[in-house]
């Protein structure tokens, strides 16, 4: 039988260490990487394919979700954090386990024989994209950044820099300073998670960051548009007109 | 409720005097426009007005009852009406038989008394209004007074309340994250394991022990603060740094306790968190004017979004100097392109006397 490959995520060495240190009991779980950040994690997952990481949480710049978003064949995960406030969360994402750190060998053992069941078992893939875009519509919190993936770059992009966003099929366009991304959501994921005091969405297709609007104009007879700073005009729905007035 | 004629030495005195100036211009008007012998007319001014003295004190009960929150106007004003003709009623008939009865012989003093009832029976009856007035005016004073002394206690409490809760707040995840780190040195460097279960503890032990001093020597509350950092450091190795500068002066400075050690944690989480490459934390602590300042700046990657503005940490500690000092702004923060940097004023007191 093939040794099961792991990787190891965490920003803090000693932890790290500890996931080692335990997982030295374990002939048949071969560590092939460990990664002090999250862009190491993706490049890791995404090079060496590994069965199951052990991923941290709370990292610099990419969190541990938003590690998940993009990539494109999450492996078996268990979490290892000191927060426990993202536990439903990561079951969500179909997480094998969730260690609350400091967690002893045994808690560690017992994550460790779940997670090897779930690789043994091969779940498709599928299961757990549903389970992961259907995580981030728990949170509550406005969205800070976007986390995309254009071709071999990841980039981050801060709400504050969007424009404005347009639905494309099953994506989302965003129009940002620094160009456009393209993100695998739905207009109502961001809807609902962006800051509804910034972003109005104005129409089916489009939301509109408020302070980039210049100015609203009549359109065609009982049918208007908006002028962005940038000089692009979007469309606005009766709703979306509505909306817009009772901002201004 | 206490009747205030009884317990209150001075409202009784006032009101003794009141009637004996009564009885002086009562015993005034009856012997000159009713041309009385003058020692009928002390015993009549005194009789009447003695007894009326003892009556008005129990009014106190009949206006403290009849309660204006509890009762409907109407309820009130017949209530009063039935006991004013009552006690009128009473305090005429109890006076004119003490008079003609017992003490006064004399018939043509009786047939005075007598044909001046009805006059005697009005005064009564403005008597008694005028009582139960003043008695309305004293309970609505009391009950405001109350009421003030109760509200002051509470803000009292509330600000106390206020306070602990803001000093309160050792981050749990500071704690399972360090003891995390003691596990796993545990296996690695047992001595360096001991070493960091020993500086945590110390420091839990001097943060929980402050809570219940507010204030500390700024330098006490610097050795608090870096033994935060040093645990931290052994958690972050090579992406912590730490950097001091204090006047000598400044050290024995009283300074709210637990002030500085959230704003490493800022530091911490905005910087160190948020970041690949090395956070260096800079503390420095001047005089200038009539102020200690103390700054705690920080580098941070500014392509890492995190939220705008200030936090609830930061938050906390303005509010919470703004409830010793009384005073707004005693803490800035200021952020640059990668350098955030957080000033905190603490007025230098020529006398101590700040709140308690």
């Amino acid at each position: 039988m093939n040794k099961i490959k792991a990787v190891i995520i965490d920003d803090e060495k000693l932890g790290r260490d500890i996931v080692k240190n335990y997982l030295s009991g374990y002939p048949a779980i071969e560590i092939t990487a460990e990664c002090a950040n999250g862009f190491e994690g993706i490049k890791a997952i995404n090079e060496l394919k590994p069965d199951l990481i052990f991923l941290d949480i709370q990292m610099p710049k990419i969190n541990g979700f938003e590690m998940l978003e993009i990539i494109e064949e999450p492996p078996v995960i268990i979490f290892t954090t000191a927060f426990d406030q993202y536990a439903l969360k990561a079951f969500e994402v179909n997480a094998a386990d969730y260690l609350l750190k400091p967690f002893s060998l045994e808690r560690f053992k017992e994550a460790v024989d779940k997670a090897v069941k779930q690789v043994e078992m091969n779940e498709p893939f599928s299961e757990k994209a549903k389970g992961l875009i259907k995580s981030n519509d728990e949170s509550k919190e406005f969205l800070e950044r976007v986390v995309v993936k254009t071709n071999q770059k990841i980039s981050i992009i801060p709400v504050d820099d969007i424009n404005y966003l347009e639905s494309q099929d099953d994506y989302v366009m965003l129009y940002t300073g620094q160009g456009k991304f393209l993100k695998q959501k739905t207009m109502k994921y961001f809807e609902e998670r962006l800051n509804p005091s910034e972003f109005v969405r104005i129409h089916r297709t489009h939301i509109v960051k408020l302070n980039r609007i210049k100015q609203i104009e009549l359109f065609e007879k009982e049918s208007y548009r908006v002028i962005l700073h940038t000089g692009e005009k979007l469309p606005v729905s009766k709703t979306g007109y509505q909306k817009l007035k009772e901002m201004f | 409720m206490t009747n205030p004629y009884i317990s209150n030495r001075k409202i009784f005195y006032m009101y003794a005097s009141l009637w004996c100036m009564i009885a002086f211009l009562h015993f005034l008007i009856i012997t000159i426009n009713l041309k009385m012998k003058w020692q009928f007319a002390a015993m009549d001014a005194v009789v009447f007005n003695l007894l009326y003295l003892a009556i008005g004190i129990s009014l106190w009960f009949m206006a403290s009852y009849n309660s204006l929150e509890n009762y409907t106007t109407r309820k009130i004003l017949i209530n009063h009406f039935s006991a004013a003709v009552i006690t009128t009623g009473c305090w005429i008939g109890i006076s004119y038989f003490l008079l003609t009865g017992i003490l006064i012989d004399n018939k043509i003093y009786k047939d005075e008394l007598y044909n001046s009832l009805i006059w005697r029976f009005l005064i009564g009856i403005l008597y008694y209004s005028v009582l139960t007035a003043i008695d309305y005016v004293i309970i609505y004073y009391n009950s405001f007074q109350t009421k003030l002394l109760k509200e002051l206690e509470l803000n009292t409490f509330v600000k106390e309340a206020e306070l602990k809760s803001l000093k309160y707040q050792i981050n749990p995840h500071f704690i399972f994250n360090s003891l995390n780190s003691i596990s796993s040195l545990t296996m690695t460097d047992p001595a360096k394991a001991r070493e960091m279960t020993i500086k945590l503890s110390q420091f839990l032990r001097s943060t929980l022990s402050k809570n219940e001093r507010q204030k500390s020597k700024l330098s006490e509350e610097i050795a608090n603060a870096k033994l935060y950092l040093e645990i931290e450091k052994v958690r972050f190795g090579e992406r912590l740094d730490f950097v001091e500068d204090m006047q000598k002066y400044c050290a024995d400075i009283e300074v709210p306790s637990m002030i500085l050690q959230p704003l490493f944690e800022n530091s911490i989480k905005h910087g160190v968190y948020e970041s690949i490459d090395t956070v260096v934390i800079k503390l420095l602590c001047r005089i200038e004017k009539d102020y200690l300042i103390i700054t705690v700046s920080n580098n941070f990657d500014p392509e890492a979004v995190s939220s705008k503005g200030e936090g609830i940490g930061l938050r906390n500690i303005r509010s919470r100097l703004k409830l010793i000092y009384n005073q707004e702004n005693l803490l800035v923060s200021k952020k640059e392109k990668s350098q955030f940097t957080v000033n905190i004023y603490i007025p230098l007191l020529k006398k101590e006397s700040e709140n308690e």
